[in-house]
This record gives C-alpha cells, structure tokens and sequence, in this order.
C-alpha cells in the first residue's frame, strides 16, 4: 500500500511538497545567479561550445576601458538615490492624507494606485509620446502658459533625459509606496493618537511623535523596496530612451543587456551584472537580518 | 469645478464632525493631483481617437471631435495584437496557476512539517524574492537555449516560475503558520496524510489569499518585458509587451494609432485591477507591512 507508507514518513511527504518549487526555483533562479558570476571570469560570445577563463580581465576591461560602464554606474547611483527620495516621500504624503476620513477617498487612492498596475514599458511608451517635442502634452501646456522658452526636447536632451524619465518612473511607482503606508498607519494606535489630541498636541506634534515612530518598521521596508526596485529599473529606460541620448541616460541592468544581448561579449555583461549584483547584496542582506530579528522577538 | 467638488464635500460630511478647513484644504490638494494623475490617460486615450490631422491641428486636451475606431483596428493588424495576445493569454493562463500551486505545496511543507533544512530553504527563498533577475538575463538566455527551449511556451513559464515563486511562497507560508494547529491535529490523528490536509484543509481556508497572489502574479505576468525580450526572439512568440516596444519601433509617428495599441494593451491589466481592487491592495500588503 503505497499511500499508508507515505502518510507515515513525513520526510518523504515534505520532499515531495517542496522538491517541485526547489527544482524550479534552484535550476531558473539561482543557477542563472551563480553562473553570471562564473560568466564574468570568462570571455564568451554566447555561440562558442568552449568558455575561456580570462581572471579579472573583464572586470578590468569595464572599470578602466569603458566610459560608459561609469555614466551607467553614476545614472544608476543618482537614479536610486532619487527613488529612495521622492516616490517615497510622496507616497507618504498622499497615505497620511488618504488615512484621513476623506470624502471619496477609496476612488482617491485607486486613482493614484492604477499606473502601479500598468507594464512599465507601456509607461514608457505613453510617456515618450507625452514627452513628444511637438505634439506632447509637456510642450504643449508650456505653450498654453506662455512658458514657451521652458520647451525643450525633454527625452532628447542629455542634460534632462535622465531626470524626464525619473518623473514617468515616479508616477508610475508613487502608488506602490502609499499602499505600503496606508497598510503601515493601520498599526499605529488610535487610542495613543486619542490621547496626544487630548492632551493638546497639535497636527504636527501628533504626527512627529506618535505616528511617525509607529511607522518605522514600515519606512525602512518602503525605503528597502525602494532601493531594490529601483537598480531593476530596465524597461522603463528600455522604452523611453534606450540608454540615449548618447548613453546619457544608461544604467547597469540595460548596459549589461545590451553588452551581452547586443555585442555579444557575455564576459563583459555579465561582469557589470556582477557589479549590480553585489550592489543589491550589500542592501538585501544587512535587510534580511534585521527583518529575521524582527520576526524573532515578535514571536 | 472645485466649487462642484467643495458642496460634494458638503454632503459627504453632514454626518461627519464639525467641518475641518484643514481637511477640506488636503481634499482639494489631493483631489487637484490626482487630476494630474489621471492626465495621462485621459491623453492617451484623447489621441488614439484622433486622425493624423486632428494629432496636430488640435489642443492635447481637446476630445476628439470625429473619433477614430479605424484607429484600433489598424493597431490591431498592424501591431500583430492577434497573435501578442494570444502568446501573452496563453502563457499567463498556464504560468499564473500553476506558479500558485507549486508554491502553495511548497509553503505547507515549510508552515507545517519538520524536517531537516527547512531554515536553510526558507531563507533562500526570502532572499529571492529581492534578487533582481535583470542582472541574469544573459545567464538565463543561455540556460534555456541550453534545453533548446527558446522560442518555446515552456522556454518563457519556467523561469516566469522560477521568479513568482519566492514572493509567493513567502506569503502563503507566513499565512499557513497562522492555521490553528487544532484544525490539523484532529485529521493528523485519523490518519491522514500531508497531502489531504493540504488539499482538503489548507486550500480552502487560504482562498482569499490565494485570489490576492493571484490577481498580482497576473498583472505581473502580464506586463513582463524583460525576460520575454531575451528569451522570445521569433516575431510569432511575441507576447503584448515586447509587441508594443516594437509596435513603437516601427510606427512612432501614426500618433492616433500608436495610442491605440498603448490602451489595448493597457487595458486587460486595468480592468483586473479595476474588477478585484481590494484583494491588489491585501495581496500587496500580507507579506510585506504586519501590523
């Protein structure tokens, strides 16, 4: 009887619950991982049956003979200092003004969440058309206003591009964030808040000293996400300008796409994936600890 | 406008307290940027009405005046919508339940039996739930050209898979810890084994988490970019996404068509949203804020 055999090893039953996600997970996931790392040892076309190994020699390659390797890297520094910033700062705003007992406030908060649900990429091909230097609508209501000398070729620009896209990348990821909040507010104590009101604190006392402090735990997972999110950012970029004007606008995830993808030099892409990997480390496991011990003394 | 809104205000707040100036300012301030926020639909709509001529004789914010379906239809054969659809249909449909299945198995095995190395995986999963795979595209290419799956269903669901899985089982696992073990013992008991009590106890009591992952795994599976554009080069595989970026390749200056194929393909991952709202925001927030 085979059923009775396994209900009585729980062993057995565990492999067999687990193995199929492990399989998956180990052979789509962290393989692909492990192997970007091994990659940037090595020079490769993506064709060849053999891989050489050349040591650092692509890690010096991109550090020492790639200019754009260092915009990338700077766009992509800039680019998430800005995005633990604004969209949760913002998001922030609109939560604490959405706890509120507001008059539509659910279709309030749906509004603002919507772009959070729509591809990124088709942000960026809304926003490109919005950014249009003609026909867009930035131009268009500078024009409107009579701010005529304001109109600028805001994707095309190197010295703007970057920051045109961040706005489209802000409207799109503000939402996540205030969700975030809006779920973080529901833990903080209503009866505290009750009594800092009675004992007469103002708006701002309220906030700075009840709610804020309830909602730590809550900012660094915003922030965290945030952090993450934002070194992914690749169709967005992708869409709207594709690393130009004249890689003004590159970051690492797309520089190393394109040096793989594109030039077929597997060595050298991986080798900046490499770079952005251990970036994302240096933030997620300091993260993990300090959520694993709070786990801990909650339990 | 505003003075609509303000007596809107009015009787919404008869039952409420005494009027607060300080609230009704923060509505207005809301209300004004969530205009801007919705801005950009409501452009993007306005021009894939438009012909050519309407694009550039008249304001952005000006409806159109003769609106253009042909628009949509041009899109939709142009931009090849029949087949991105039906690859994007396909894959979500097979990609989005099983992901929930296998990771639901996977998450009662952690929640609920002891076994050796179950820290060891747990952690692993948490942490790839934060591991970007834009780092891994060229990794991931090579693999699955490796099992000569490119171009192929199975080529673009498994690591779909392989990247739903950790946040997902994260979720459920934490829920399933959250079972009363009373529910449990009593089945254990009579004998039975893991895989009734997960399917005869554990599935049912967790439907509405499950709907919530549900709901954000197809939105993501939906919009994914990335892993598609390396993994499904043939024009005949092509999912939504990677049909739009082209479709503005090829045809950015048909202005009123290019906006047709931006809301066609916006508008599946809309109206879920739209349609199961509340479960987007709980999916969002059982794994990552607890109280």
């Amino acid at each position: 009887m085979q059923t009775t055999n396994l209900a009585s090893d729980q062993r057995l039953q565990a492999a067999l619950l687990v193995t199929p996600a492990l399989i998956i997970y180990g052979v789509f996931a962290i393989y692909p991982m492990v192997d970007v790392v091994v990659l940037s040892f090595q020079k490769w076309n993506g064709l060849d049956a053999n891989r050489q190994f050349v040591g650092f020699s692509n890690y010096i390659g991109i550090f020492t003979k790639d200019p754009v390797f260092w915009v990338a890297f700077r766009n992509t520094v800039t680019w998430t200092v800005l995005s633990t910033i604004f969209p949760p700062l913002f998001g922030l705003l609109l939560a604490l003004g959405l706890n509120q007992r507001l008059f539509a406030r659910n279709s309030l908060r749906a509004i603002y969440y919507l772009p959070v649900i729509i591809a990124p990429i088709a942000v960026a091909t809304m926003w490109r058309w919005m950014y249009d230097p003609f026909f867009g609508i930035f131009n268009q209501v500078l024009s409107l206003l009579g701010l005529q000398f304001w109109i600028k070729d805001w994707l095309g620009a190197r010295d703007v591009a970057l920051y045109s896209a961040f706005v489209a990348y802000v409207w799109q990821t503000v939402g996540f964030s205030m969700v975030l909040f809006l779920a973080g507010l529901q833990g903080v104590d209503k009866s505290l808040e009750e009594a800092a009101r009675i004992d007469g604190a103002n708006r701002w006392q309220r906030f700075r000293f009840v709610t804020l402090p309830a909602l730590r735990p809550t900012i660094t997972i915003v922030l965290v996400l945030s952090v993450i999110s934002s070194l992914k950012a690749f169709d967005i970029i992708y869409g709207l300008t594709g690393g130009g004007p004249a890689q003004s606008t590159q970051m690492l995830a797309l520089w190393a796409f394109t040096q793989s993808m594109q030039i077929f030099d597997f060595g050298r892409g991986s080798a900046i994936s490499t770079v952005l990997l251990l970036i994302t480390l240096a933030i997620v496991i300091p993260y993990m600890r300090w959520a694993q011990k709070r786990e801990e003394s909650s339990e | 406008m505003s003075v609509r809104k303000i007596e809107a205000l009015d009787n919404a707040a008869i039952a409420a307290p005494p009027r607060d100036w300080v609230l009704v300012g923060l509505w207005i301030a809301l209300a004004m940027v969530a205009v801007l926020w919705v801005a950009p639909f409501v452009f993007i709509i306005f021009t894939s009405l438009k012909s050519m001529a309407a694009v550039m004789g008249s304001s952005a914010f000006s409806p159109p005046t003769d609106p253009q379906i042909s628009n949509y239809v041009a899109a939709w054969n142009r931009g090849r919508f029949e087949t991105t659809f039906t690859n994007s249909a396909i894959i979500t449909v097979i990609k989005v339940p099983l992901g929930l299945f296998i990771s639901a198995m996977a998450a009662y095995a952690l929640a609920r039996i002891e076994f050796s190395g179950r820290k060891v995986v747990l952690v692993l999963i948490l942490f790839g739930t934060m591991i970007p795979f834009q780092v891994m595209l060229a990794p991931l290419f090579t693999l699955v050209n490796g099992f000569g799956l490119i171009d192929t269903y199975p080529g673009v669901i498994l690591p779909y898979l392989a990247f739903g899985i950790p946040y997902q089982v994260f979720i459920l696992q934490s829920f399933f810890r959250g079972v009363p073990k009373e529910l449990t013992e009593a089945a254990r008991i009579d004998g039975a084994s893991h895989f009734v009590i997960f399917r005869r106890i554990f599935l049912p009591i967790s439907l509405p988490v499950l709907a919530a992952l549900f709901i954000l795994d197809f939105v993501a599976t939906w919009n994914e970019f990335a892993m598609a554009l390396v993994l499904l080069q043939d024009q005949g595989m092509w999912t939504l996404p990677l049909g739009l970026s082209a479709f503005q390749g090829q045809f950015s200056r048909d202005y009123g068509q290019l906006n047709a194929a931006i809301v066609m393909t916006v508008l599946p991952a809309a109206l879920v949203y739209l349609i199961f709202q509340r479960y987007f925001v709980s999916g969002l927030t059982s794994g990552a804020v607890k109280g």
